[in-house]
């Protein structure tokens, strides 16, 4: 069974994930696996949170190796997060580097297509 | 020439005088006074006995001259006679000669007595007997032998009706390795037999009276003392066997020339001879069964005919030990066939995989193996299952069953290699690696006949094993499928409460129809159903969807029930699988404290008022849903809700059981309920279940309880499962709502309420999946607090940075935060509100 927690599209040479509903340590594991399915071998890689209704330490736990994973390979990561929200509060709570959170999808998409 | 005169001496030319007759004559002369003194000797005596005459002629006795045994045999036998009869005749002495060695002879001696009858003189003739006494000799060694080969073949013919009777190479071996002892006197003997693959001589251990059971341990163990040997090795008793040609070594020396390591063991052992026989069933060496050892400590030379029987013991032994294999073989074959037989049957039993996986490995530790893991590749994170042990080295092992996973081919262990004894088998079914078995086989069993035994095992395994995923799929679907439809979101207002239960039957092996459902229909009007499909599995879980979702839609403001149950009758007419399917279903005005309500088919609904006895709802019933024979005939009935008053809808499987009627189970349902009016609405419904059923009942249960008023606390009691932390949130997050807390105080809570729950499951019931977490939530104007306990074990893993995130998050967005870990662990979390001073 697939989740349709996550959802996939490509913009330029970015990937865009999408991640909606709530994520924590129930379906974590799951969501990392169905996003290291979807994105492709290369390029930047964009990870919408905007839609997502709830974030533990387990989620951000799978996004931090995620970063990791693809800092290591010298790809570009950036995370969407509304203005408020329970993504923004628990990523912000972990004090995730400022550089990689953005507020503007298209914005976000842009710059790393440049 | 005319006839000789023989009555008279012949003169011939060349003779001389008596005297030299006498002097020279083929036997010697002597002649003794009676008490033995030599006085008369003639010439041939002297050279025979190389003495002088002037040595003996009145100087030496008779019995001096002789041996000590003929000194006592004179005193006792020769010279008696000789008094008694006057003559003694061909007595047999042994003279000692001047050089001390021994004469042999044939003594005649003759008394001769003076007128008066006295003895005067003995006359004695000595023959030279020295050839006649090895003749003699010959004739006893002769005797000898035959006594002892005659000895010997009674030995082995016993041996051999031994053999005959020997059922086991075991039997055989115990038999042939006494022999030797028996038959030709040897000192030890030991016996090694060929294994199976012809690759190395197994020694039969002395105490063969304990035999070799199949996990015996490696043969390099020494502290078994067992001598296993390879074919290929130098050593002398592969050598021999090799050759298949009988070897007799007379000394330590002589192995020294070919075999360094015997001698070694010859000298160590006491050994001056030993033999080697290798055991053949036909005369070439070719097909040996192995090799009978026999050692002596006083040098040993084996005549000829000896020589033989040794081959004809090495035949027999190996013809009994090609019988004994055979017998075994047949013996272990049928040991095979009932073992495989009996595997398929029990995992056919066992109906759940994770089960089944176990049922496995335990049916071979240790009846086959001393180590036995399997693998699945099932479900996110594998299906393992172990026995026994100790496990190898674990990254050699996890490369060698991804090297099966791919190729799907077998590794069977590798004498040579690190992991002896180790084979990984692919478990496939239908064409699909499923996973993998690996174990490890005692020595004994590393064979090829084992290995076509293992094959087949796997083959049977991967398919029961097969059969259990497909079911446990199919399973895990519908229960998904029922989770989903059931774990929505219960409607939460501040002016009723409704409490759900879902317990799935103990054996848990399908998903029944049994269902729940409460939604809002209008801002005042609430909607509460409980309902039982006909059927089990997919499908059931599918109809029951297909039919809450129809009551959600026909419900309206304007319906009610009669009309809802109407609606729903000609539905089942287009969803067949829904027919005859039971619901009772009810409307609840909260305006007005009214419920409404209509049983198609179902059992009635149980009401318990504040100050009031529990009663059956038992107006408004009709026949089950497109129920073709029944009353269909819709009514609704409208009864009063005082506040307080609780309403509760179940399914069959909480009233029905074997052992009691319905009325009994309804009479005794009523009294229970009443008797727990008191108790909060949190865990309510669960607890009645397990009072109603217990833990071992075999149906699903379905339990829908709404009660008019509202929460002050939200209690909630969730099973250690990462699951139904969601389902807690989203009740918590209703709650919170109701309660007017802001959103980000709420988002807060729910945050550190969720990381607490998730610590108590990952840490605290580490090791129990069963283990249970309450959750106790109170608001007050200013505050929020959550207790969260469990009762688990608090252990603080090293380095686990992930849980400690998790605690850090809690410290972040509560206020306070204290931990109890007296009795389990309690974390108690407040967060002020929005707003509050």
């Amino acid at each position: 069974m697939t989740s349709d927690l996550v959802r996939y599209a490509r913009r330029g040479t970015a990937s865009i994930v999408t991640l909606s509903g709530e994520i924590d340590l129930a379906n974590a594991p799951t969501i990392g696996r169905e996003i290291v399915d979807v994105v492709p071998g290369d390029g930047a890689v964009l990870i919408d949170l905007t839609g997502v209704s709830f974030l533990d330490s387990a989620g951000v736990r799978l996004l931090d190796a995620l970063v990791g994973d693809l800092d290591d390979h010298g790809r570009v990561v950036r995370f969407v997060v509304g203005e408020t929200g329970a993504a923004r509060m628990t990523l912000q709570l972990c004090a995730f580097r400022d550089d990689l959170l953005a507020t503007d999808l298209d914005k976000a998409a842009e710059e790393l297509n440049d | 020439m005319s006839e000789w005169d023989v009555t008279q001496d012949l003169r011939v030319p060349w003779e001389e005088d008596p005297g030299e007759l006498y002097e020279h004559a083929p036997c010697g002369y002597l002649s003794t006074l009676p008490d033995g003194t030599i006085v008369k000797v003639n010439g041939t005596f002297l050279a025979w006995t190389g003495y002088d005459r002037a040595e003996l002629i009145g100087r030496r006795r008779f019995r001096d001259l002789l041996s000590s045994g003929g000194q006592i045999y004179h005193e006792t036998h020769y010279a008696p006679l000789l008094r008694m009869q006057d003559d003694v005749h061909e007595v047999a002495f042994d003279l000692i000669r001047a050089d001390g060695e021994r004469l042999p002879a044939l003594i005649n001696s003759v008394l001769s007595r003076d007128p008066a009858g006295n003895p005067r003189l003995i006359r004695t003739t000595v023959f030279n007997a020295t050839e006649r006494r090895g003749y003699e000799r010959e004739l006893l060694h002769a005797r000898r032998t035959a006594e002892a080969s005659e000895r010997r073949i009674k030995v082995l013919q016993e041996i051999v009706a031994e053999l005959s009777a020997a059922a086991t190479e075991l039997e055989v071996a115990v038999a042939v390795v006494r022999a030797p002892q028996l038959a030709f006197e040897a000192t030890s003997s030991s016996i090694w037999v060929i294994d199976e693959n012809r690759e190395r001589l197994v020694a039969v251990p002395q105490s063969a009276a304990a035999p070799p059971s199949p996990t015996a341990p490696d043969p390099a163990d020494p502290a078994t003392g067992r001598d296993d040997i390879p074919l290929t090795s130098g050593r002398a008793v592969a050598e021999v066997f090799r050759r298949g040609e009988l070897q007799v070594i007379g000394s330590p020396e002589e192995a020294g020339k070919e075999f360094g390591e015997l001698a070694e063991t010859m000298r160590q052992a006491g050994h001056s001879a030993i033999v080697l026989l290798p055991l053949t069933a036909g005369l070439a060496g070719d097909d040996g069964r192995g090799m009978l050892v026999f050692g002596f400590a006083e040098p040993r030379e084996l005549s000829d005919s000896e020589l033989r029987v040794v081959r004809v013991l090495g035949q027999q032994a190996g013809q009994a030990l090609d019988r004994g294999r055979l017998y075994d073989q047949a013996r272990r074959d049928e040991e095979r066939a009932t073992f495989l037989a009996e595997t398929t049957r029990v995992l056919d039993e066992t109906p759940r995989l994770t089960a089944r996986t176990k049922a496995l490995v335990e049916r071979l530790v240790p009846e086959i193996a001393d180590w036995a893991t399997v693998r699945l590749q099932v479900g996110p994170n594998g299906l393992l299952a172990n026995a026994g042990g100790p496990a190898p080295e674990p990254q050699r092992l996890a490369r060698r069953i991804s090297e099966v996973t791919l190729s799907a081919e077998p590794q069977w262990p590798d004498p040579a290699g690190p992991d002896q004894g180790c084979a990984v088998l692919p478990l496939t079914a239908r064409g699909r690696v499923l996973g993998t078995l690996a174990l490890r086989l005692p020595v004994a069993r590393r064979t090829a006949t084992e290995i076509a035994f293992l094959t087949d095992l796997a083959d049977r395994a991967g398919l029961a094993l097969e059969n259990a995923r497909l079911y446990e799929q199919e399973r895990a679907i519908a229960r998904t499928l029922q989770r989903n439809l059931l774990a929505g979101h219960m409607p939460r207002d501040s002016r009723f409460v409704v409490e759900t239960h879902y317990h799935a039957a103990a054996q848990d092996l399908e998903v029944g129809g049994d269902w729940f459902d409460a939604f809002m229909i209008t801002p005042d009007k609430l909607a509460i159903a409980v309902g039982d499909v006909v059927g089990r599995g997919i499908e059931a879980a599918t109809t029951m969807g297909q039919l809450r979702s129809a009551i959600r839609a026909l419900a309206s403001a304007e319906a009610g029930p009669a009309k809802v149950l109407r609606k729903l009758d000609r539905f089942v007419e287009r969803v067949e699988t829904a027919r005859m399917a039971t619901v009772a279903y009810a409307e609840v005005d909260l305006h007005a404290g009214t419920m409404t309500y209509a049983c198609a088919g179902h059992l009635p609904p149980l009401l318990h008022e504040p100050a009031s006895p529990a009663r059956y709802l038992l107006g408004a019933r009709s026949a089950p849903l497109g129920s073709r024979a029944g009353r269909r005939d819709r009514h609704e009935e409208t009864v009063r809700l005082p506040a307080g008053s609780r309403v509760l809808l179940y399914t069959d499987g909480l009233v029905e059981r074997r052992d009691r009627t319905i009325d009994r189970g309804l009479d005794l349902m009523a009294r229970e309920w009443a008797r727990r009016r008191e108790l909060p609405m949190p865990g309510l419904t669960a607890g009645f279940a397990d009072l109603m059923v217990g833990r071992e009942h075999s149906d699903d249960v379905c339990l829908l309880c709404f009660m008019i008023g509202a929460e002050d606390k939200l209690e909630r009691t969730i099973g250690a499962d990462p699951v139904q932390i969601a389902l807690l949130r989203a009740d918590l997050r209703g709650w919170l709502e109701s309660r007017e807390v802001d959103r980000e105080c709420a988002q807060a809570v729910l945050l550190a309420c969720s990381e607490a729950v998730a610590n108590a499951i990952e840490h605290g019931y580490r090791d129990d999946p069963f283990g249970k977490v309450e959750v106790v939530a109170s608001v007050s104007d200013t505050t929020v607090e959550v207790r969260v306990a469990d009762k688990g074990e608090w252990r603080v893993a090293q380095g686990d940075v992930a849980r400690g995130r998790g605690l850090q998050l809690i410290r972040q967005v509560m206020d306070h935060v204290s931990f109890d870990r007296s009795a389990g662990t309690v974390v108690t979390m407040r967060r002020s509100r929005k707003g509050a001073s």
